[in-house]
């Protein structure tokens, strides 16, 4: 009983450690696998017409006359869309009738005027015409289909009336037979819905095709373009098709969304065929093509990071991280050899040794206060620079920062070296600073290296401290390293957390953060690769 | 040797014509050299000193206006953190509870799972394996800490509010369970190396008298290697408290303390969250910017006096070591 | 007469409780002092190149040899044969100061080379290494190509260029009897080469340096046999122009390549004289013990 007591103990305790264990590379798994997935279609996804349209104005890149002739390709389809729903809005937009109405009543005046027409004839005209008017107003605002008809058959009945042909008024009798014919083709009772629910999909077949052709171009980037990728696409369409809607369930629950369909909606109208063919044409319409869009990491952004790419984010990293490196990677390989090869155990190389400790735990919101104070507020200003977050205080502060990781490593990797390679190169009579830099510093440069790429991805995934001293969300590429930049971590931190705009376009959320990682990964496994190396190759002597 | 002629050897063997005595000259020189050298090398070296003694300076010398406004105990004390009111109040206290209280939470996650993990990869698997899972550790601890917010903001916040009905996804749990994640890998590396560092003589004697797995890890291993492992909780718990990103993207920024207390899924807010918040926005030389400075000389002296006791601990299980 | 200089040590051990420190230094250099000048009467040459008096190292303060007094005479194979951890490595690196690496150690008494005090403040470093060169328990290329490896020495002595370097690593490599294995190629590294050709590698690295003393510690313990076979043939040729002194725990090897041996045992000289004396008619009974092996 004992026994077996502990042999299910000690087996459970196994399991238990192994679970731990699989727990934690699962965490890897969670975290990165969805945000790589999504962030890969910021690079590769389906684009359509629209994608290369705005490539075309805002990047210049393309061939014309072939963008030329698929827009008109696809332009061919979408007249019948446009069509359709012209149509079908003639029958349903009362209020634009009713103006019609109104301004062909207003037109017949001026007309009679131009024609000479006075007195007794000219108020006969204008109040049959007024007369008109009103029959097809209130047949416009009525909802009962019986009411329409006689209101509209008695306005057609002055359509052979020789006063009124070839007039200008001639336009009312047109208005009225169309809308009779829409009128019968709908049920009047849903006529609310219809209008409310019309805004919608032109809204959508907006966002689908970009502004119709021939309306002013919009000020807003992000309104020029309908949707540039298959995905938007679909959500369009899904916007197109199904109404949505908040219904109660059940009292005092939740509201629940629930699906409408459009063409069921819309059944046995004009309108009912636009879905049909919308459906069916949908490919033409946008014509999307799996593109691999690698220009993503070299492209500006336009409105907020609604489109383009993340060029100038890669750049300030890059820039901050070098600019780093330049500090860090002296002071850190100067102090490491120090420590190894000069420093005895004296109370001052205790001290030196616990500042680095210490220094490698403040934390980094703290390096950004220090950052903030002592390079922008106190150092600029010292040296005659301007008092403001830039590359520069940025890379000081994460230099600062990356210091004992750097110092860390290379000291790993100077203490790595085999005695023998120094005994015998200062048997050879060589002096001990020769020595090391012909012989340990060569044979430890591996392993230095390991400790360069870790501060390069350190310095390269901090935010914290560049909060204040460098990074900014927008703005310009810097021109210098005096000037504030974007980076790649701000920049993730900030399309998170930030606003509506970068909601609506995820796969460039996460393009930025994976942007991030992947670049921090790849310098980490290179580093863990490399150590794996030397380490192999230390052991084989 | 096929009879070659040794040119440049011969007639040295004995005595040895260049001198072993060095002239008064060289003497100095040498002795300035290498003095000198020195010096530079220990200059250089001493940037880390500099850097420490300009960060302590730096951000206390902001934080010193502050303390004569307002009196220490109100500031650590009070719960009502509105340094932007028209009557500022300044109390610290909800801060540094968030602060607290997530870290806390943090540890209780990783600890077990961390220390379990460390002990999987000492005892019980193989090289091979182990060669497999340190590497994937080292990348759980090379994502940055942006990235983990954002997986808090955009992946786990709305997944916990559908799957737990929170009134919030970014409250206390998801900041906490995201640092347990970010301090897994200090604990499992730090703990590891304390409990390899033992060597096989301990667990061949408790093994030989008979003991399972699981008792001699337990009651020889892991009391052996305690020192170490305390070290690597309190590693862990450093960087818990002073990641900044995560908690401030993930903790939701609510003021509070939670009430009642173990209510996890409550917004909480630390002092990390509020400096990197608030001081974007707030104008030099105020109140506001000096009551910043002195939450930062606040985390400074918590990582701080943190670091000593790691120090001490990770030092003790080095000597203990050097005794068996 | 071995019993009678046993009876001689054992007399000294009981004198060293009953008497100070200093007296029995003094006893024991009488001792050497004596011996070293039995030693002189024969030798082929009469001034020593290499001479420890009274010459002790620490290590902390652990002693690791102490009191030796011995010395080394030019144009020959001096073998140090003793059990592990006697300080024979010690005394041997002693001598061209690459124990100094090793932090905290100390030393008393007097190392001369050629004449100098070689632990005097004012002591050229970098010649005294250039003429006193060193191989190593272990071959120790750095990683670098052979043509790299032995052109160290000699730019570290200021030779640049190119057709002088040339010369010198082809006559180092043929001097160690390795030039026609790796002439044509040169480049290769260093570290591609088995651990024999390594160890030559290395005896030709110090030659390049043109030193007149060549310490070898036990150059042939991470060899096989054959190799060992090479090295030895190789310090029979080499003798004839350099002094050797050559650390061995292989007391075949210290009879069949060295002119005199010395045996060490737990820090100390026991006995210093020609080899086939040593070895046929050993003067002490710990030497003869270790050397049939009997040895606690």
């Amino acid at each position: 009983m004992r026994l077996s007591f502990r042999y299910i103990s000690d087996k459970a305790f196994t399991g238990l450690t192994a679970v731990s264990v699989v727990l934690l590379s699962l965490v890897l798994i969670v975290v990165l696998a969805p945000m790589i997935w999504r962030g890969s279609s910021a690079v590769v996804f389906k684009a359509t017409v629209e994608f290369r349209k705005m490539q075309m104005d805002l990047f210049n890149r393309g061939e014309p006359s072939e963008l030329q002739a698929e827009i008109a390709r696809t332009e061919s389809f979408r007249k019948e869309v446009y069509e359709t729903l012209d149509k079908f809005k003639k029958g349903i937009d009362t209020e634009s009738l009713s103006d019609q109405a109104r301004r062909i009543h207003r037109q017949f005046g001026s007309e009679l005027r131009l024609r000479n027409i006075t007195g007794d004839e000219y108020t006969q005209l204008r109040s049959l015409t007024r007369e008109l008017r009103d029959r097809l107003l209130t047949a416009f605002e009525s909802r009962d289909i019986a009411e329409i008809r006689e209101n509209i058959e008695y306005v057609s009945g002055y359509k052979n009336d020789p006063r009124l042909t070839d007039t200008s008024a001639s336009a009312l009798f047109e208005l009225g037979t169309n809308y009779l014919e829409s009128a019968q083709s709908i049920d009047l009772k849903q006529f609310e819905q219809y209008s409310e629910s019309i805004e919608e999909i032109e809204q959508s077949i907006r966002d689908l095709f970009g502004p119709r052709p021939g309306e002013p171009t919009p000020a807003g980037v992000r309104l020029r373009y309908g949707a540039t990728r298959w995905d938007q696409a679909a959500k369009c369409l899904d916007r197109l098709f199904w109404a949505q809607k908040w219904v109660e369930t059940e009292p005092a629950k939740p509201l629940i969304k629930i699906k409408l369909s459009r063409a069921h909606q819309f059944a046995g109208t004009e309108l009912e065929k636009l879905f049909e063919y919308m459906e069916q044409n949908v490919q033409k319409l946008l014509n999307p093509r799996l593109t691999f869009y690698w220009q993503y990491f070299i492209d500006d952004s336009f409105n907020s990071h609604y489109f383009g790419g993340v060029g100038p984010e890669i750049l300030g990293t890059v820039l901050i991280t070098l600019l780093g490196m330049l500090f860090v990677v002296p002071l850190g390989l100067i102090s490491a050899a120090y420590l190894v090869e000069c420093a005895s155990d004296n109370p001052a190389v205790r001290i030196i040794r616990m500042c680095i400790n210490t220094l490698a735990g403040v934390p980094s919101i703290v390096f950004g206060l220090f950052g903030l104070t002592f390079f922008i507020l106190y150092l600029f200003p010292l040296l005659g620079a301007e008092s403001k977050g830039c590359i520069l205080a940025a890379s000081l502060t994460l230099a600062v920062l990356t210091l004992p990781v750097m110092i860390r490593a290379s000291e790993e990797a100077i203490r790595a070296v085999p005695q023998t390679y120094k005994e015998a190169s200062l048997s050879l009579g060589a002096s001990g600073f020769r020595t090391f830099v012909t012989v340990t510093l060569p044979a430890a440069l591996p392993g230095i290296l390991t400790g360069v790429i870790l501060s390069l991805s350190r310095i390269a995934g901090e935010t914290a401290p560049i909060l204040f001293t460098g990074a900014v969300a927008l703005g310009p590429v810097p021109k210098s390293v005096f000037d504030p930049t974007r980076t790649l971590s701000y920049g993730s931190y900030d399309m998170a957390v930030g606003d509506r705009i970068s909601m609506m376009v995820p796969h460039n959320q996460y393009g930025m953060v994976v942007t991030l990682v992947i670049l921090i990964l790849c310098l980490n496994t290179l580093a863990i690769v490399l150590r794996t190396r030397v380490f192999k190759k230390l052991k084989g002597q | 040797m096929n009879g070659t002629k040794l040119i440049l050897t011969r007639g040295q063997a004995t005595g040895l014509n260049r001198p072993l005595a060095l002239t008064p000259g060289q003497d100095l020189k040498g002795y300035v050299a290498s003095l000198l050298g020195r010096a530079v090398l220990f200059l250089i070296t001493c940037t880390s000193v500099l850097a420490v003694l300009l960060i302590f300076f730096f951000v206390c010398r902001e934080a010193l206006p502050f303390l004569s406004k307002i009196s220490l105990s109100e500031f650590l004390i009070n719960t009502e953190w509105y340094p932007e009111a028209d009557n500022a109040r300044f109390g610290a206290l909800a801060l540094i509870a968030g602060s607290v209280y997530v870290t806390i939470a943090a540890l209780v996650f990783s600890v077990p799972v961390g220390i379990l993990s460390a002990v999987f990869l000492s005892d019980i698997v193989s090289f091979r394996i182990r060669a497999f899972v340190k590497p994937v550790i080292e990348l759980l601890a090379a994502i940055p800490s942006v990235a983990y917010g954002f997986f808090a903001v955009l992946v786990l916040a709305p997944w916990m509010q559908n799957k737990f009905g929170f009134s919030t996804g970014t409250n206390a749990l998801n900041a906490s369970l995201i640092l347990a994640v970010m301090a897994l890998p200090t604990i499992v590396s730090v703990a590891e190396d304390s409990i390899s560092a033992l060597g096989p003589e301990l667990r061949e004697a408790s093994y030989s008298l008979g003991a399972t797995r699981f008792e001699t890890i337990f009651r020889v291993v892991i009391p052996a290697a305690h020192s170490g492992i305390i070290a690597a909780i309190i590693l862990g718990m450093m960087r818990a408290v002073g990641e900044t990103m995560v908690v401030w993207m993930a903790s939701g920024n609510a003021a509070q303390i939670p009430r009642p207390w173990w209510d996890i899924s409550q917004s909480v807010r630390t002092i990390t969250a509020t400096i990197a918040g608030e001081m974007g926005e707030t104008p030099k030389e105020t109140p506001h910017y000096w009551a910043l400075f002195a939450l930062g000389v606040l985390l400074l002296i918590l990582t701080f006096s943190l670091n000593v006791v790691s120090e001490f601990f990770l030092s003790r299980a080095k000597r203990a070591l050097g005794k068996q | 007469m071995q019993n009678n200089k046993s009876g001689v040590l054992e007399s000294v051990s009981r004198r060293r409780k009953n008497k100070g420190k200093l007296n029995l230094i003094m006893d024991r250099q009488k001792q050497s002092k004596s011996e070293s000048l039995n030693n002189k009467d024969t030798a082929e040459c009469a001034c020593s190149i290499v001479e420890a008096e009274d010459f002790s190292f620490y290590y902390g303060s652990t002693m690791g040899v102490k009191n030796i007094t011995m010395e080394v005479f030019p144009c020959s194979v001096t073998a140090i044969i003793g059990p592990s951890g006697c300080g024979k490595s010690t005394f041997l690196r002693a001598i061209n100061r690459i124990n100094d690496l090793i932090p905290n150690t100390r030393i008393e008494g007097t190392l001369l080379v050629n004449g100098h005090d070689i632990y005097a403040k004012k002591t050229n470093l970098v010649n005294l290494r250039q003429q006193v060169g060193m191989v190593f328990q272990k071959p120790n290329p750095f990683p670098k190509s052979i043509f790299d490896n032995i052109a160290y020495g000699p730019r570290l002595q200021g030779t640049t260029k190119g057709s002088k370097l040339q010369q010198i690593v082809e006559e180092s490599l043929k001097a160690a009897a390795l030039w026609e294995e790796v002439k044509d190629d040169l480049r290769k590294s260093a570290l591609a080469l088995s651990g024999g050709q390594q160890q030559r590698l290395c005896i030709a690295r110090a030659l390049a340096t043109r030193p007149s003393v060549l310490l070898m510690d036990e150059p042939c313990s991470a060899l096989d046999p054959i190799a060992t076979g090479k090295i030895e043939d190789l310090i029979e040729q080499l003798k004839s122009d350099y002094t050797i002194v050559i650390v061995t725990h292989n007391m075949q090897q210290a009879a069949r390549v060295s002119e005199r041996t010395a045996f060490f045992c737990l820090g100390e000289l026991i006995e210093y004289d020609f080899t086939p004396k040593i070895f046929r008619n050993p003067g002490k009974k710990q030497t003869e013990d270790y050397i049939t092996g009997r040895f606690g």
